[in-house]
């Protein structure tokens, strides 16, 4: 039975070595890598906005709106969202109905239509991730108010108990006037 | 579950439908004849044509129901049809309300404490009084 060791550690640890001493004698540990960084062979971007399809070398179906000069993440895609949906749902039920025509009359030819499917599953997916980020917001926008609710309502109930208890003194101090006044004068 | 999450769940639904439908397709449809230089194909007991038909039709019309439900959903989606910066400004304002109400908050939680500690104190020096521990002033 054959088994691998682990590989060794890396040799860096011999540069901590008074490290117990002089904290400084060693070296820092390295920046956070801003940019795209390759990552067992696939490439992440620290930038957390959902990357267009031609970046994914995805052909769009849908228009584009106009791009004003900003950064990526302020882009105004003015999009009809609800039409684009159901456009590419009619797409979609079109093209199955085509694959299976084609299956029927010329089965050799059913690659193209398979991959027209699966243009059309992957732009529905994009469209929706990209409604993400206004659901995001929306969703902030109802804690907010939620919290601004609540804070109004503390509010009123804090005004209510100071004004009650208010009240409760005086009372208290004209009970306390009448009969009180033989006990103080002792 | 949010709606969106639901559309995609749905669009995915469409999906293994499709290649359900296509596989059932394929696997059990009856041989067919291609050319008439072969002799027909023997034709194999009805009862298994007729479940055939009948699961091609349940198929469809499972697939053309997940359509309809997809547009269902994009009916329900709420899009208030603001983009992007009127949310953002949205969003503003209601940071400098909320700031501002929490200030008027602030405000009345030391009122309502300074007059809690106020009502103790005196509290205390009535309790002493009618203990007669220390004179009063």
């Amino acid at each position: 039975m054959a088994t691998a060791t682990y590989p060794p550690p890396p040799p860096y640890y011999k540069l901590y070595k008074d490290y117990l001493q002089d904290p400084k004698s060693a070296p820092e540990p390295p920046p956070p890598i801003e940019g795209t960084y390759i990552c067992y062979g696939g490439n992440y971007t620290t930038d957390d906005i959902l990357p267009s399809l031609e970046d994914q070398g995805v052909r769009q179906l849908y228009p584009k709106g106009p791009n004003i000069g900003m950064p990526p993440s302020v882009l105004v895609l003015i999009i009809y969202f609800k039409k684009e949906l159901r456009s590419l749902n009619r797409e979609l039920q079109l093209h199955i109905l085509e694959l299976a025509d084609i299956l029927v009359e010329r089965p050799s030819q059913y690659a193209r239509r398979v991959e027209d499917i699966s243009l059309i599953f992957k732009n529905l997916h994009h469209l929706l991730n990209s409604l993400r980020p206004h659901q995001a917001r929306a969703t902030l926008i109802h804690i907010l108010e939620l919290q601004i609710q609540r804070r109004k309502q503390a509010v009123e109930d804090i005004k209510r108990r100071r004004e009650e208890a208010q009240r409760l003194l005086k009372e208290s101090i004209g009970t306390l006037e009448d009969t009180g006044a033989s006990f103080v004068l002792k | 579950m949010d709606i969106i999450s639901q559309l995609q769940e749905q669009v995915n639904t469409i999906a293994s439908l499709a290649f359900n439908t296509f596989g059932t397709l394929q696997r059990d449809s009856p041989p067919v004849r291609l050319s008439p230089n072969y002799p027909e194909p023997p034709a194999n007991p009805t009862e298994d044509a007729e479940n055939f038909a009948e699961q091609a039709k349940l198929m469809s019309a499972a697939l053309v129901k997940a359509a309809k439900q997809v547009d269902a959903l994009v009916a329900a989606l709420p899009l208030a049809e603001g983009g992007e910066e009127a949310q953002l400004k949205r969003i503003a304002e209601l940071q400098v309300e909320n700031d501002a109400v929490g200030q008027e908050l602030q405000r009345q939680l030391e009122a309502a404490e300074k007059e809690l500690k106020e009502v103790r104190e005196l509290f205390s020096q009535a309790a002493d009084n009618c203990l007669n521990l220390k004179k009063p002033d």
